[in-house]
């Protein structure tokens, strides 16, 4: 079943008087609990067609459906809502708040999504989440006492733990080393099974597509292969 | 606010620096409030204690009213525009005591006793700050006069042109000037015309005193000075905080966070910020009030503490949200484009 559609998405860059055509027509479907890696060269337009999917760039031309909504049609107040309800976000950093220990991020992100769980349930959750990613036991730590791959832990936890249904993850191992790599994408392939949350990928790492159950690969701004 | 108080928490030094800055041009900013209220009561305390009214002198005295004198004329005029308008002098003098020490002051003398003490011939009523070395009974004398007055009471902070007044009755005032007319009136009533004579308003008759207005528009000059540089201080300090922060506005922003709240984060800490600095200053400043050196004319009221404070308030709120301008415009790309935590 279609979750997510992207129909005929085109995103142009204008340097000075030149304008460039970074997205030339995508068309793409995410299937709900589905895991989809977006890989291709530096340049074709993977990290753009992710960030313009998860809104958080507008688009020159196309459009985006989620649940049945036109989110291209959205103003920025009714996609941020969108954003904080429905989506979670991995980066290639893991961007925690340098000021919250690791039990605040979580609690901001419940805050964020307007959750209405009671305080109890809001506690479990964040233990459950925080166990999962096996950083209960730094709960009040601040992100400056981390390593990397517990960072990025954190930042997983944070974007699951409001249960959102699409995960954008925009190169998500870039900064850790093969064996954090690994870990933090069975997390991420776990998290999503067990919590049907459909995700969208971009990878340059091969040996992180043995975890996708599909593989779409991008050339100058066009898929190729899907 | 929650989260206000945790970045607060967590980067301490940074917010007592802005705080300590703060506390210091508030305190700055509320003494010199306070020397410049002290300063007006000291320079006319004796205008600032009548009710509200209006003042006259004879309009060819040109706003100077020791050149006034009103003639019998326009006190008839007067009295036909208000029912119950009272005449008064002042002049600039002096007194020797016992001791042949000469103490200066400025004698006051009223057609009656409704604004001032109800002074007999040959009685004078001193400031209170003259209780120090005179108690009631006490004989002084004016060379003027060429007999001695009996001090008779005292009345409390009663000031004019930095010289503590002795009112005195006006029979001996009209020897001692060797006049025969008052120089000013005052009605408790909105101004009215009078042939001949020139209506001030109480704040307006301030102004004519020599000096006055050159003292307090220098000290007020400073006062807004310091407004100006507190506005500005909260605007920079935050503007330079924003800016170290723009990677975490624009990831907080990507995950859903709304731009109002990160707006209400800086009030909140701009709030906190300014009202412990506030509560600080004005418990120093009011201990100063207390215990300020009698010598010295500092005089700073609960009112002005709110009035000063408000206003601080009002001024650090305003450099706050424009130094906040930057958190509207971050776009949450930026920031993931940038790295970091």
């Amino acid at each position: 079943m279609s979750l997510f559609q992207l129909e005929d998405i085109q995103k142009e860059f204008k340097h000075g008087n030149t304008k460039e055509q970074i997205l030339k027509g995508i068309d793409l479907e995410l299937k709900k609990g589905e895991l989809t890696a977006l890989v291709g060269a530096s340049g074709s337009g993977k990290s753009t067609l992710l960030t313009i999917a998860a809104g958080l760039q507008d688009l020159s031309g196309g459009s985006i459906t989620f649940g049945g909504k036109n989110l291209s049609a959205m103003n920025q107040e009714g996609m941020r809502e969108v954003r904080a309800k429905h989506f979670g976000f991995v980066f290639q950093h893991a961007h925690l708040v340098p000021f919250l220990t690791v039990k605040e991020q979580l609690e901001l992100m419940l805050d964020t999504a307007e959750t209405k769980w009671s305080k109890k349930a809001r506690a479990e959750r964040i233990e459950d989440a925080l166990t999962t990613v096996d950083m209960w036991g730094h709960k009040d730590s601040y992100p400056e006492n981390l390593s990397g791959g517990e960072k990025q832990r954190v930042a997983i936890a944070r974007a699951v733990i409001h249960e959102p249904e699409i995960l954008f993850a925009d190169e998500p191992t870039a900064s850790l080393d093969s064996k954090r790599s690994v870990e933090v994408m069975e997390l991420i392939e776990r998290l999503a099974r067990e919590l049907n949350i459909t995700v969208l990928m971009v990878t340059h790492d091969n040996d992180m597509l043995e975890y996708a159950e599909r593989i779409v690969e991008m050339k100058d701004g066009k898929i190729i292969e899907s | 606010m929650k989260m206000a108080w945790k970045e607060m928490k967590k980067y301490k030094m940074r917010y007592t620096i802005l705080g300590s800055i703060i506390f210091l041009i508030s305190l700055l900013t509320l003494s010199i409030s306070g020397l410049a209220n002290g300063l007006s009561q000291d320079n006319a305390a004796l205008i600032k204690n009548m009710p509200e009214g209006t003042f006259y002198m004879e309009e060819s005295a040109e706003e100077n009213y020791s050149f006034s004198s009103l003639e019998e004329e326009q006190v008839n005029n007067l009295n036909e525009a208000h029912e119950n308008a009272s005449l008064f002098s002042i002049q600039m003098g002096e007194f020797s005591d016992s001791g042949d020490q000469k103490h200066s002051l400025a004698y006051v003398t009223a057609s009656d006793a409704e604004y001032f003490p109800d002074v007999e011939p040959g009685e004078i009523v001193l400031d209170s700050s003259f209780e120090e070395d005179f108690s009631t009974g006490d004989t002084v004398t004016s060379e003027l006069l060429g007999e001695s007055f009996t001090i008779t009471g005292f009345a409390e902070q009663e000031k004019f042109s930095h010289s503590p007044v002795g009112f005195i009755n006006n029979d001996d005032f009209f020897t001692m000037y060797n006049t025969e007319t008052f120089q000013l009136a005052f009605a408790p009533e909105d101004g009215k015309t009078v042939d001949g004579l020139a209506g001030f308003s109480n704040g307006d008759f301030l102004n004519t005193i020599p000096s006055y207005s050159a003292e307090q528009l220098s000290l007020n000059m400073i006062i807004i000075f310091l407004y100006v540089i507190s506005g500005m201080l909260f605007a920079i300090f935050f503007y330079m905080i924003n800016v170290q922060k723009l990677g975490t506005f624009g990831i907080l922003k990507a995950i859903g966070v709304k731009t109002f709240t990160l707006f209400k984060m800086m009030w909140a800490q701009m709030f906190i910020i300014t009202i412990i600095s506030l509560l600080l200053a004005a418990g120093i400043s009011q201990l100063f009030n207390m215990f300020a050196p009698s010598g010295m004319p500092f005089h700073l009221t609960l009112d002005m503490v709110l009035l000063s404070s408000g206003a601080f308030i009002i001024i650090g709120f305003i450099g706050a949200t424009l130094s906040g301008i930057q958190i509207k415009k971050v776009e949450p790309m930026q920031a993931i484009n940038q790295g970091g935590a």
